[in-house]
């Protein structure tokens, strides 16, 4: 584990807090349409603790900074963003120790431990209409293009591209867990408000990923 | 609607300031964590029983900390979830060596806030596991919860647990007396009138004056239907068959029968409720080997009463016979 390491997995957590701040606003826009609303609040809120916490995380290896996160954005939070980005941020840190350096097979692997802690906190799988349905077939593509030797950039543009596409289709799906499930088919023509914030997040990694 | 109530915001903290004033001797608050512990605890020699909730239904949860029952209670605000920090920092005060139980009813908010402190605490080396009850037959799925909801009969799980811990029964022995008195325990509640949030200062949903909620939640949810008033022994047959059928119970078998008040029903009704239900059971050859009645999980003001039944063995009977010193007590 280096410290470039260390910093390219602040950058990335640093990234997500800083826009799930900015656009507060704007997902509580889109969770308002079929949800409550309150997914703008409740990640701001989370995120903010993250960024107000910073300086105090411990920052042995990659693991354990990942653990501190997980603590913070978990912490002060109602509804159910918090432990599910909290039981995110904790399978990272987890798989994070099977790596002795973090590159793309091991951020493909973090990002799938991510994925599958969301599934088991949230009782969710692919087509429920939730985050996992941008995030899951980004990390498959991320995978695909790192296997078949597309070069690093290539690979994040891929990422950030595969998650747009399969956000707008969530349009197509209907609401089976969160709040926005008592809306039921009215929640179809609406693409879902946490995989667009999960879209959003990682466009703005890759395109500031040059400039970390 | 008048209440005693400063600003709302400040309800629970208030609540459990007073609480902790008048047992000086028992309990311990913490204030950072909405955290009401006994003041002797942890106790290295004995599994620690923690239960997790929204506030509004006391005495549950905060009231019935003490010897032979919770060493711990970590509320949330109002009819909601403890944030997770609260359950965190709570199992980590509470670690013994011989481990932590942590008891939830089964909502969402409440069971990703819990799996996710034994996730992380587990993680740090305690040796902690959840339990989840779900004894109302009203409904399946419901506003807050996929599957059954946990209400007032998860008095008699903590009861049997915290009686195995006290005897120093070891963690997986204490959660397999808890899952077995679960499976036992059915209960069905009734509304005759909302209940109101002290930070609403409003009827939490709309009741006729005339109208009752059969099989209503413990947080106003909606239960089988919305009926007209009715006299007092045919909402108990109502509530009481669903009960019997599902487990079922049937002739010969032995019970607790608990009637629960919901807030705002006087314990003269509760008693009139009692009296017709015990009849009724035995009438079907159930006989009653233990009777509670009165406050135990309520919904805040909500006049209303819910039935639970557990059925009996030489084993749970005697867990439920075990002492235990609370703060809800006559003297």
């Amino acid at each position: 584990m280096t410290a470039t390491d260390l910093a390219d997995v602040e950058f990335v957590v640093r990234t997500l807090a800083e826009t799930a701040v900015d656009k507060e606003k704007e997902f509580g826009d889109l969770d308002a349409v079929v949800g409550d609303g309150d997914l703008g609040y409740s990640l701001a809120r989370g995120f903010e603790k993250v960024l107000a916490d910073w300086d105090g995380f411990k920052r042995d290896d990659v693991a354990t900074f990942l653990q501190q996160v997980a603590v913070a954005i978990s912490s002060r939070i109602g509804g159910t963003s918090g432990p599910l980005w909290g039981t995110a941020f904790l399978r990272a840190s987890a798989a994070s120790k099977n790596f002795d350096t973090v590159d793309g097979a091991a951020a493909v692997a973090m990002l799938r431990a991510a994925a599958d802690g969301i599934k088991a906190r949230g009782n969710s799988d692919l087509g429920d209409k939730t985050l996992l349905d941008a995030l899951i077939p980004a990390t498959d593509e991320l995978e695909r293009q790192i296997q078949s030797g597309a070069d690093a950039g290539e690979a994040r543009a891929a990422f950030a591209k595969t998650a747009r596409e399969c956000a707008d289709a969530t349009s197509k799906l209907e609401a089976r867990r969160g709040r926005a499930s008592y809306s039921g088919e009215r929640s179809i023509g609406s693409p879902d408000a946490g995989a667009v914030a999960i879209t959003i997040m990682i466009e703005r990694i890759v395109s500031e990923w040059g400039n970390r | 609607m008048k209440k005693f109530v400063n600003d709302p915001q400040q309800f629970v903290p208030e609540m459990l300031e007073g609480l902790a004033l008048a047992n000086p001797d028992t309990l311990k608050y913490v204030p950072e964590y909405n955290l009401i512990m006994r003041a002797d605890g942890p106790d290295e020699n004995r599994v620690s029983i923690v239960q997790g909730s929204g506030s509004g239904h006391e005495p549950a949860h905060v009231m019935i900390v003490g010897k032979g029952m919770l060493d711990a209670a970590c509320p949330g605000d109002v009819f909601a979830a403890p944030p997770f920090d609260y359950v965190y920092e709570t199992t980590k005060m509470l670690a013994s060596p011989k481990g932590v139980l942590l008891l939830v009813n089964n909502y969402t908010g409440d069971k990703m806030v819990f799996e996710m402190a034994q996730e992380m605490s587990s993680a740090e080396g305690i040796n902690v596991k959840t339990l989840f009850i779900n004894d109302d037959v009203s409904v399946e799925d419901s506003t807050y919860t996929i599957g059954r909801r946990g209400v007032a009969g998860n008095f008699f799980v903590i009861k049997a647990v915290a009686a195995a811990a006290e005897r120093g029964a070891d963690l997986d022995e204490v959660i397999r007396i808890g899952e077995k008195v679960n499976s036992v325990t059915r209960s069905m509640g009734v509304a005759l009138t909302a209940c109101t949030p002290p930070a609403k200062g409003s009827p939490l949903f709309e009741l006729g004056e005339d109208e009752i909620e059969m099989g209503v939640g413990i947080h106003g949810e909606p239960g089988r239907r919305r009926a007209k008033m009715m006299p007092a022994n045919e909402i108990v047959e109502e509530l009481l068959t669903p009960i019997v059928k599902d487990l079922p119970f049937g002739d010969g078998d032995r019970v607790a029968l608990m009637v629960n008040g919901l807030g705002g029903t006087p314990i003269s009704e509760l008693y009139l409720l009692y009296g017709q239900a015990h009849k009724r059971l035995a009438e079907q050859g159930i006989t009653v080997g233990r009777s509670y009645v009165g406050e135990y999980c309520t919904s805040l003001d909500m006049a209303g009463a819910s039935f639970t039944l557990v059925k009996l063995d030489d084993e749970i009977e005697q867990l439920l016979n075990d002492p235990a010193e609370i703060p809800i007590r006559v003297f």
